[in-house]
């Protein structure tokens, strides 16, 4: 396996709570690029974000009887270190507010992503 | 082999472990190690699909990513248990990766190093009874029991 330690992917989340089979995989690559040693960010805007509101990820699961819910996947993102931003601008489209949010999301405005998709060795979109 | 059975995990006695990690280490007589990721780790994972370990001649410290391993609700690392090179991959294990969930301390070994401060390493490990004692409390908080697929080592 190359060596890949260090390269910066970043992992751009447009889908919520309302398509579940389209949530799973984005976290899925994510968490595989944190353990190949990445530096990995998922960037949740449009639908993406509602499932960043509290107790609605938990309501998510593809497979029941395999325990993993959507929260279950974000959490094991936030324990392999990937960062979860969301987009300010979002939040607004679903009525959240800051004090909505899971913890260990952070809140970036629109001019960061820009930023952030030009400084990343690769940007995924989903 | 002597070993303990805590809600259906197997945990030898007379290998190494990295309970955080959920890792195991076997010293070999020729001086190096053989690593590989204990009972409790493949059941978490469940039916393993793919394996992916770091190539021979690859140095890692302790604590740095040796070998990448995914299921189909689970991907994470496997974290070297020592510092050292890595001197052999078991290719079994790459062919057919549910070896892990088959045989974690047999046949499921991951790969093998060559340490460099091993001695060091080994202290910061538990083995023996303090082994079966660190994972008797992990798994009941935790809630785990372990689950083995057709064609398990049996114990």
């Amino acid at each position: 396996m190359a060596d890949l330690e260090g390269k910066k992917i970043l992992v751009i989340q447009t889908h919520g709570v309302d398509t579940p089979t389209r949530t799973y995989s984005p976290i899925y690559y994510a968490v595989a690029a944190a353990a190949m040693e990445m530096e990995v960010m998922i960037w949740f805007t449009m639908n993406g974000t509602n499932q960043l509101k509290k107790g609605e990820a938990e309501k998510v699961s593809l497979v029941p009887e395999s325990g993993v819910t959507l929260r279950s996947m974000l959490d094991m993102a936030l324990d392999n270190e990937v960062q979860l931003r969301v987009c300010q601008q979002s939040l607004t489209l679903w009525n959240m507010v800051p004090d909505d949010l899971i913890d260990g999301v952070q809140i970036l405005g629109a001019t960061s992503i820009i930023d952030l998709a030009l400084s990343y060795d690769h940007v995924m979109y989903f | 082999m002597a070993h303990d059975k805590i809600n259906e995990c197997v945990i030898l006695k007379n290998l190494y472990y990295s309970v955080p990690d959920n890792t195991w280490v076997r010293v070999n007589d020729d001086g190096t190690v053989t690593i590989g990721m204990t009972d409790v780790a493949q059941s978490l994972a469940g039916p393993i699909l793919h394996a992916k370990a770091k190539g021979v001649g690859v140095a890692r410290e302790k604590g740095k990513p040796i070998a990448t391993v995914e299921s189909g609700k689970w991907v994470g690392p496997v974290k070297s248990p020592v510092t050292g090179e890595i001197v052999e991959v078991n290719e079994e294990v790459a062919k057919d990766a549910r070896m892990l969930n088959k045989s974690p301390y047999n046949k499921g070994w991951i790969l093998k190093m060559k340490p460099t401060n091993l001695q060091t390493d080994l202290a910061d490990l538990l083995t023996g009874d303090a082994a079966v004692e660190a994972y008797r409390a992990k798994i009941t908080q935790d809630g785990v029991t372990c689950t083995h697929i057709e064609g398990s080592d049996e114990y």
